[in-house]
């Protein structure tokens, strides 16, 4: 390494070109994640148009209308930042630009490829899933920052939808643990690589989609609820409370609390496809990075595709289902991996 | 390396918790609190504790700070905060340097107690969980009841009286 | 690695400042988070002392997990009884609660 003091332009390029600062700065970073979320905005729009009828972004490029999420992104970073006069205006302004940066920092702990992650933790998963419990302190202080009737309101739904589904969500969650036997999102995704039954030459992957099939619906599911989209998005349900913690808030800060929700989306999708669908692994001789791609594509679409074919739940359909089944069936689902896990041993 | 973070993680925690007992505005209390919370987990990743780490997260930032927030933004921010006792204060103020110049005692002797080595790969998940799970399943149990008593005792507490006052 | 003796000299100051909450705030919820205050001191205590060994003690790393779930049960009853105590009393300040009738 270059001494820091004596050579100040060698020790920056060193830096600058070393392998973590591309990781942190390009891909699976800062730039990447950017990028990705306007894509993701993009592929929002475009599939709720179909289902619904229409076409959705048409005219921004010839491929499909791409940039126009780009073009939004720009226009809102231009937008007056308005700020309510009586509102808290340190949280009003520190807890949306916190929420982005918390959900990019879950990116942060996604293994793409063996190489392509940015912090290899030992405890990767549940460090994941413990930020992602910071959150809903975030989005109450944004409501109750704004001093107003209806972003309170959705604050306090999502502290009550927030904290009943994270339960469920961990329970689910230690199924993989349970059968991997490690809390390392690689070594999650390597425990996975053996063929569960080869059959006239086909394999069937080992994915844990297919022992762990009810824990990942229930993650799916909880994890929907955990990025309050649509059918769980009581905390900003539109025609209910105007966007709730969002009401009111003005362009680029508006922008960091929706770009938020999809970098969760992003990251969930991410994790998903980690936890249960083998990650970077696939039958066909694809590269490795292309495989999670297409993984990640497949998941958040169909996320995507909930929020055009459902109806919003009540608050206390959402509470109850929470609380008694989901938590119920994660139980259930613990015992049945109990059972897999050692039934073959005894 | 880890000098720099320890002293960064300290400052933070020990600003948070001062902050935590003296904003003016409880809410800010709270986050401060959160904060300080915040910084003995990054502490306890720095003792080779990540598990603990993690779980005080999840347990206090994920569970205890929101409890709080939740119900100061209930009772509102500016109940019961008279002012403070000048002689209480100037007394605990004289507590709190009498430690701090027993600490600065500690610190000046590093002899005192040996510097850790490195940890070795025995460090791992598998014994703590062994630790956990199999020597102290007992207690785990009997933990689990305590917290059942504790959550039934809360939303009894919480729900008696609403019809009434 | 830093010495230990920092880790408890950090311990001792959260301990001090839980005490100086504890002594002189009169708001219920000042003295739940000068509890809490003290319960972090005494878990990094006893994370830094199981550290003292290497492979390190991990007793003390389970007492502290437990430590940490009673904090957690403590910080929600007592959340409880101060929402209690504020529909009552309208007030949360422990110098005004007086009365021994509910």
């Amino acid at each position: 390494m270059a001494d820091p003091i004596s050579d100040p332009i060698g020790f920056s390029l060193e830096i600058m070109t070393s392998p973590l600062f591309f990781k942190v700065a390009v891909f699976p970073g800062l730039t990447s994640i950017g990028i990705i979320i306007a894509l993701f905005i993009w592929l929002d729009r475009k599939i709720t148009a179909r289902v619904q009828l229409r076409v959705g972004p048409l005219y921004a490029s010839p491929l499909g209308g791409v940039l126009q999420s780009f073009a939004d992104l720009i226009k809102f970073a231009f937008k007056e930042l308005f700020i309510p006069r009586n509102a808290d205006k340190f949280f009003f302004v520190a807890a949306p630009v916190l929420a982005l940066i918390g959900g990019a920092g879950l990116v942060g702990l996604i293994p793409f490829t063996p190489e392509w992650q940015i912090s290899n933790l030992e405890l990767g998963l549940p460090a994941f899933l413990a930020f992602v419990t910071l959150s809903p302190m975030l989005i109450l202080l944004a409501g109750w920052s704004a001093n107003s009737k209806y972003p309170f309101i959705g604050g306090l739904r999502s502290l009550f939808q927030q904290t009943a589904y994270e339960i469920p969500l961990w329970l689910s969650a230690i199924g993989v643990v349970m059968m991997a036997g490690t809390m390392n999102l690689i070594g999650i995704v390597q425990a996975q690589s053996k063929p569960w039954v080869i059959f006239l030459g086909l394999s069937i992957p080992g994915w844990y989609i297919i022992p762990q099939a009810l824990g990942a619906l229930l993650f799916f599911i909880t994890a929907t609820a955990e990025m309050e989209r649509i059918p769980f998005d009581l905390p900003e349900a539109e025609p209910e409370i105007i966007m709730g913690w969002q009401a009111e808030y003005p362009g680029f800060l508006f922008m960091s609390a929706a770009g938020a929700s999809f970098v969760r989306l992003y990251a969930f999708s991410a994790l998903f496809s980690v936890l249960y669908l083998g990650g970077w692994m696939g039958p066909a001789p694809v590269p490795a990075l292309l495989w999670t791609a297409i993984k990640i594509i497949i998941v958040s679409s169909l996320i995507i595709l909930l929020r055009a074919t459902f109806p919003r739940v009540r608050i206390d359909q959402l509470l109850r289902a929470g609380w008694t089944y989901l938590l119920g069936l994660a139980f259930l689902n613990i015992v049945i991996t109990y059972l897999l896990v050692v039934g073959p041993r005894i | 390396m880890p000098d720099i973070a320890f002293f960064g993680f300290a400052a933070v925690t020990v600003l948070g918790a001062i902050l935590a007992l003296e904003s003016r505005d409880l809410v800010y209390g709270a986050v401060s609190l959160g904060v300080s919370f915040l910084g003995v987990a990054s502490l306890f990743f720095l003792l080779d504790a990540a598990y603990i780490g993690v779980f005080q997260i999840a347990v206090y930032i994920g569970a205890v700070v929101i409890l709080i927030l939740f119900t100061v933004m209930l009772v509102g921010p500016a109940k019961g905060e008279g002012p403070t006792e000048f002689r209480r204060t100037a007394l605990f103020i004289g507590i709190l340097v009498a430690m701090m110049l027993g600490v600065g005692g500690a610190l000046a002797s590093p002899s005192a107690f040996s510097t850790n080595q490195p940890c070795t790969p025995e460090c791992d998940l598998a014994q703590f969980s062994q630790s956990l799970l199999v020597t102290y399943s007992v207690q785990l149990a009997v933990l689990s009841l305590v917290f059942a008593a504790a959550v039934i005792g809360a939303l009894t507490l919480a729900k008696s009286e609403r019809g009434t006052a | 690695m830093e010495p230990l003796a920092s880790f408890f000299g950090l311990s001792a100051t959260l301990l001090a400042i839980g005490i100086y909450g504890l002594a002189t705030k009169r708001s219920a919820i000042r003295i739940l988070f000068s509890v809490e205050l003290i319960y972090n001191a005494a878990n990094l205590n006893i994370v830094a002392f199981a550290r003292l060994r290497n492979p390190p003690l991990v007793t003390g790393q389970v007492l502290v997990i437990f430590s940490i779930a009673l904090a957690a049960m403590e910080a929600a009853v007592g959340l409880a009884i101060i929402l209690l105590a504020f529909r009552l009393n309208s007030d949360i300040d422990l110098r005004k609660m007086t009365r021994l009738k509910g």
